[in-house]
């Protein structure tokens, strides 16, 4: 068996990998603890009946898939999570779309405007939101008093207590506070289409639409799919939302996974069953991103 | 383990810190957490004035208050628990005392408090008592009573009947509404309590050995409660307009702006009128019962719980000396409006008003909530049965008996 012997060179590679290693470390047992642990205990509680503070006491194997699969709420609210999703994510791209293109045109006072269309998603969620509540006061809110003088609607609906109107004015919520972002990686995206394409696409006489069509969108295409995807992970785990504008009410009409969850594990105490809600909204969200990757990377080939 | 060695290798530097320090510091100095409920009415900087003001006091025992909304205090309290690091000490709805001790969590306070602290609390005020034992201290206590905006009515009713007739009469939108209710679901069941022991009901049967048994709520009582509260908001319209978008904290404000003629309030009605800039006269009632019952209002009682995983109740323990036998628990009911628990207290002028004598005299035949483990649930169930019946998808009776199934269901009672 021939020694090997380490030239001065690959000692010094050896000791600065060992090196990276030891810096490496902190980051790996920190996401080792603070990610796998708890996926782990959450796997655990959906199959041991749990007490009112979620310690595991009896393992009743799938016991508690059949209670959840079974109660018609469930997919009520699993129902209204991917319609929440599909209609937030929907009006965030397009909105977020048309804002960019906005932004990306020259004109005096662009970066300010650029500045103030970032303050949604740059405040503290929780804070925008309790702010639209009070929007949303049906005696003192901004929007029910401008549309009662203005004489747009003198009797406008108590927009947070029926179901229709609290859904919609959540959704509402979540697309002012997400649509910043989305433009901004928007426009970030047009900002590296190289401006000749558009003064070819000029000298040959094409419309406004079709650069769109033919030179925006292709360009930046690879931004909106990864972005669409954050986006709609984002969205289907919004809980601010709706926990403070209707606290998932009225009669849970306005719940989503996300919030059902939380109400079950610690209003209900009921952490076995949050638990196996958790475990499917983690199915479903993992289902989404490897269909949008496989897509993704396919394409890339 | 993993967590194990990960708190261990984290704790290292602290470790090695540490021992630099003198040994008689390490072991004496103690910073107890006090998770905090904000009662409206108790300023921000009282909470700060009593915590400066106790830590001035010894410096090997200090506190740490955390303010903490109430409709946010259990959710919070429930995960501390969960995750084995409660605070030392917490304000806690007295009705949760039964469901954190059948968890084996609370000490009794008076392992930690001085007898001479808890001989100065009225023995009536002592709420909290589990299997015979003091388990928490009450920290607030009061009935609910009707509160009358003097520029929009002075008549008193004597009946919920008369009430009805006089919100009518006092009823004048958009300049002002005559009567305040709540629609929108929030931390608790008040409003519906108010009218459903004004009607004689109660939430729950009791069985011989005393404890809860089926759920009543769907009574005669509870159907004539929400079928007089929807007709007051649905037909007769003298509540607030958009009264189903406000919660409490939303909606009270409505009457300190002087637009309501008639609350069941408590009695932080008059520092929140204070710090709001009210000036209209006020006069105090009870809250009147249906015709042929007896008064019976709703009494809130709230308790401070110390944590058996609490790590510096000695602390915490010298910091409810320090707070109950001091100008500032006086202060602290003054503010929140609940009238004193301790002796101490109660011979302070402030206390000599119109308002705590309607408390007094509520006091007598006051009704709490039901010490159950489950009622959280319970009162959720109720609430959409309330919230069916204002958007109309629901007869009061309809609602009731299926809220009174679920309820019954969730207590396994057959």
């Amino acid at each position: 068996m021939s020694e090997r012997v380490l030239t001065p060179h690959n000692k010094l590679r050896v000791r600065e990998a060992r090196l990276a290693y030891a810096l490496l470390l902190p980051a790996v047992v920190c996401v080792t603890g603070f990610m796998i642990y708890p996926l782990v205990y959450v796997f655990l509680m959906s199959v041991f009946k749990t007490n009112r503070l979620g310690w595991l006491v009896k393992f009743v194997g799938l016991t508690n898939f059949g209670t959840v699969l079974s109660d018609i709420e469930f997919w009520r609210v699993t129902g209204r999570s991917l319609l929440w999703t599909t209609l937030a994510v929907f009006m965030k791209t397009f909105l977020g779309m048309v804002i960019a293109m906005l932004l990306n045109v020259q004109f005096r006072g662009q970066k300010m405007a650029r500045m103030l269309f970032i303050a949604p998603w740059a405040s503290s969620v929780p804070i925008s939101v309790l702010l639209w509540s009070w929007v949303y006061n049906p005696q003192f809110g901004l929007l029910n008093h401008t549309l009662k003088i203005t004489g747009i609607w003198p009797n406008p609906p108590v927009w947070l207590g029926y179901p229709i109107s609290g859904f919609f004015a959540a959704i509402w919520v979540d697309i002012w506070i997400g649509v910043p972002f989305m433009a901004l990686v928007f426009l970030s995206g047009m900002q590296s289409i190289p401006e000749e394409l558009y003064e070819s696409a000029d000298m040959d006489g094409v419309n406004n639409f079709q650069k769109f069509k033919f030179i925006t969108l292709p360009s930046i295409l690879r931004i909106v799919q990864i972005s669409t995807l954050l986006s709609a992970l984002w969205t289907f785990n919004d809980f601010n939302a709706i926990y403070i504008l209707t606290g998932g009410g009225p009669v849970n009409s306005t719940d989503i996974l996300i919030t059902s969850i939380y109400k079950n594990a610690f209003v209900y105490a009921r952490f076995d069953q949050a638990a196996v809600m958790a475990i499917i909204t983690f199915i479903i969200l993992t289902s989404l991103s490897v269909v949008y990757a496989r897509y993704y990377f396919k394409e890339d080939v | 383990m993993a967590l194990l060695a990960l708190a261990g290798i984290m704790a290292l530097p602290s470790t090695v810190f540490a021992s630099g320090k003198s040994d008689a510091a390490a072991v004496q100095k103690q910073t107890a957490t006090f998770f905090w409920a904000n009662y409206d009415g108790v300023t921000e900087d009282y909470r700060k004035g009593l915590q400066d003001a106790f830590n001035k006091v010894d410096p090997n025992y200090q506190i740490d208050i955390i303010p903490v909304s109430w409709d946010q205090l259990k959710d919070k309290l429930t995960t501390a628990l969960a995750g084995g690091k409660p605070p030392d000490i917490s304000v806690i709805g007295t009705r949760w005392l039964l469901e954190y001790n059948d968890m084996n969590q609370l000490v009794p306070p008076g392992d930690y408090v001085s007898p001479a602290t808890i001989d100065d609390i009225f023995a009536g005020a002592k709420e909290g008592v589990v299997n015979g034992k003091l388990m928490g201290l009450p920290v607030a206590a009061g009935a609910r009573f009707l509160a009358i905006n003097n520029s929009i009515t002075t008549a008193v009713p004597k009946t919920m009947e008369e009430l009805e007739t006089m919100a009518i009469a006092a009823n004048k939108p958009p300049e002002h509404y005559g009567l305040f209710m709540v629609g929108q679901k929030n931390a608790e069941l008040t409003e519906f309590a108010y009218y459903f022991y004004a009607a004689g009901g109660d939430f729950f049967a009791k069985n011989p050995d005393g404890s809860f048994g089926k759920s009543l709520v769907n009574s005669p009582a509870g159907i004539k409660a929400l079928t007089f509260m929807n007709k007051l908001a649905n037909q007769d319209k003298v509540v607030e307009d958009g009264y189903l978008g406000m919660t409490r904290i939303q909606g009270h404000p409505l009457f300190y702006a002087g637009k309501i003629g008639y609350v069941m309030i408590g009695a932080w009605v008059e520092s929140a009128m204070k710090q709001a800039g009210a000036t209209f006269p006020v006069t105090y009632a009870q809250i009147p019962p249906f015709a042929g019952q007896k008064s019976t209002p709703l009494i809130i009682t709230d308790s401070i719980a110390f944590f058996k995983g609490g790590k510096n109740l000695k602390a915490a323990g010298k910091f409810i000396d320090f707070w109950y036998q001091s100008e500032w628990k006086g202060k602290f009911d003054e503010l929140a409006g609940f009238p004193p628990v301790t002796k101490k207290a109660s011979s302070l002028p402030a206390f000599n008003t119109p308002m705590y004598k309607v408390m007094a005299e509520a006091n007598v035949n006051a009704k709490g909530w039901p010490l159950i483990a489950t009622w959280d649930q319970c009162q959720d169930v109720i609430w959409d049965a309330i919230s069916k019946v204002y958007l109309q998808t629901a007869t009061p009776k309809d609602a009731l008996d299926a809220a009174a199934a679920a309820i019954d269901k969730i207590n396994n009672i057959k």
